[in-house]
């Protein structure tokens, strides 16, 4: 009988025979600020993407169904407090 | 886990050991060392002293020769097993049956 061949590892799962439910995830949804604070905007621009209300409309600001923030008149972005601890965004005129 | 099954005219291992990946398990290492050691020392004192049968992730012993060294060093591998076996339950199970 010849010699067993030393293989140390002989016993070890092999790479790559483990599989996992896991590796999958959703495509980013681009979601956030679409206009900066002061920028000069149209009536109906998309102003902030979120999902809930994490800013809320202020003036001359519209939310669609999905909490898209929109300005309803052209001017200029504001981004400001509302209350002790939430924001709002609103439009005002040039 | 890896699986020890000591008969008195055979020794049969199988399994993973499971304790890290593949080049860095030392329980497997371990037992793999102490295993061909064995298997290797009995085999240079006499060729015919046992048989080792080996595939994908089973190794069988068999056929020992009844002589004062191979039945020592198979003792001795068998302690250092159960030694490993106490240190690592999670990754070795030896199994002793008596036929």
């Amino acid at each position: 009988m010849k010699f067993l061949k030393l293989d140390i590892q002989r016993f070890a799962h092999k790479k790559g025979q483990s599989s996992t439910q896991n590796g999958r995830d959703s495509r980013g949804r681009r979601l956030g600020a679409k206009a900066a604070d002061g920028q000069t905007v149209k009536a109906g621009s998309i102003l902030y993407r979120q999902r809930g209300t994490k800013i809320y409309p202020g003036v001359n600001v519209g939310m669609g169904k999905d909490h898209t923030l929109y300005a309803t008149i052209s001017g200029i972005v504001k981004f400001e407090r509302l209350g002790r601890d939430k924001k709002k965004v609103s439009v005002y005129e040039a | 886990m890896i699986k020890i099954k000591i008969k008195k005219e055979q020794i049969t291992i199988t399994g993973h050991a499971n304790f890290a990946d593949y080049g860095q398990d030392i329980v497997c290492a371990s037992v793999s060392s102490i295993v061909t050691t064995t298997i290797n020392a009995i085999l240079s004192f006499d060729e015919k002293a046992l048989v080792y049968e080996e595939n994908k992730d089973k190794l069988n012993l068999k056929k020992f020769k009844k002589d004062h060294i191979t039945e020592t060093l198979l003792k001795n591998m068998i302690r250092l097993l159960k030694e490993l076996a106490q240190s690592y339950p999670q990754n070795i199970k030896i199994i002793e049956e008596e036929n």
